[in-house]
């Protein structure tokens, strides 16, 4: 059994709108950082996962991703990194 | 009659909802959410509040609880009524057993205050007020979805002054054919005079007048 450690970050999908993410760039206008920025917000896990290989290891990621971390209806996911430990 | 309420870690509006049961004459219980023996009842209830803390999502971890799971069947069975209150809502759109999702209010705020909702459902005042406690009531869906809930009539309530950015003013849906009912206010908030407001009990007189009528037909 093999084991790797991975970082996901989930966010809404385009087109969803973002209300934090929103509130977040208004700030940044009126500060006068940063006239659009386009801030988009999301979350972020990092989890072990381990498989008798690397593609059972990715399948089992990717379920937890579907099933746990994210919702598809409204979010999407992106595996970060993936490294065996 | 006898109504069923699931408990989770953090649900709060469990106590308000069994009041509202008791005043109608219901026998009724609270369920763990690790029990699975959900045949008994002839109406569950999915409170309001924070299940495990609304951590990830709202309802997200509680669509993974043994007694969730074991809705599924109760609706598959067509034993009762299944009635999701805001956090239950937010889990009965979660675990997909009514359309679309719910999402970050628009102004990021947690809007608690009373609204007026228009009602689709005979037998009901056309308009009523009921109060909202959320943080995540933004009602979501596709294009297809809502094509799908408009031709199936399942708007039960919509917000007449739209608080949170739901998309075509929905507040709450009623899936007729499986008997659920998905709604982000709160009639139970609305059933003694002390509160201010008892509009509610429109609500609980329809489920009664529902189950009273199914319980005559079966004896």
């Amino acid at each position: 059994m093999k084991k790797y450690k991975a970082d996901i970050i989930v966010t809404l999908k385009k087109g969803v709108r973002d209300p934090q993410g929103a509130a977040v760039d208004t700030v940044l206008k009126r500060t006068g950082i940063q006239e659009i920025a386009q801030v988009q917000t999301g979350k972020f896990f990092t989890l072990d996962v381990t498989g008798s290989d690397e593609t059972n290891a990715k399948a089992k990621l990717d379920t937890i991703c579907r099933e746990v971390l994210s919702n598809p209806v409204l979010e999407s996911y992106k595996v970060e990194r993936f490294v065996e430990l | 009659m006898k109504a069923g309420i699931i408990v989770f870690p953090g649900t709060n509006c469990d106590i308000d909802t069994e009041k509202a049961c008791k005043y109608f004459g219901w026998e009724t219980e609270f369920i763990w959410h690790d029990d699975t023996e959900l045949n008994k009842y002839d109406i569950i209830f999915l409170p309001g509040g924070f299940s495990y803390g609304d951590y990830i999502r709202a309802g997200r971890l509680a669509k993974f609880s043994p007694a969730v799971m074991s809705l599924k069947d109760y609706v598959k069975t067509k034993r009762g009524f299944l009635v999701g209150i805001c956090n239950g809502f937010q889990i009965l759109c979660e675990t997909k057993l009514l359309p679309g999702i719910l999402s970050t209010n628009t102004n990021t705020k947690f809007i608690c205050e009373e609204v007026e909702l228009e009602v689709n459902h005979d037998g009901f005042p056309k308009s009523v007020k009921f109060a909202i406690a959320h943080g995540e009531g933004r009602y979501i869906a596709d294009e297809q979805t809502l094509q799908g809930i408009q031709a199936k009539n399942m708007i039960f309530l919509r917000y007449k002054n739209n608080p949170n950015g739901s998309v075509l003013d929905i507040a709450g849906l009623y899936d007729k054919e499986n008997r659920i009912i998905g709604m982000m206010p709160h009639p139970e908030r609305g059933v003694f005079s002390e509160t201010g407001n008892i509009d509610g009990k429109y609500f609980f007189e329809m489920l009664n007048k529902a189950l009273t009528k199914e319980t005559v037909a079966a004896t």
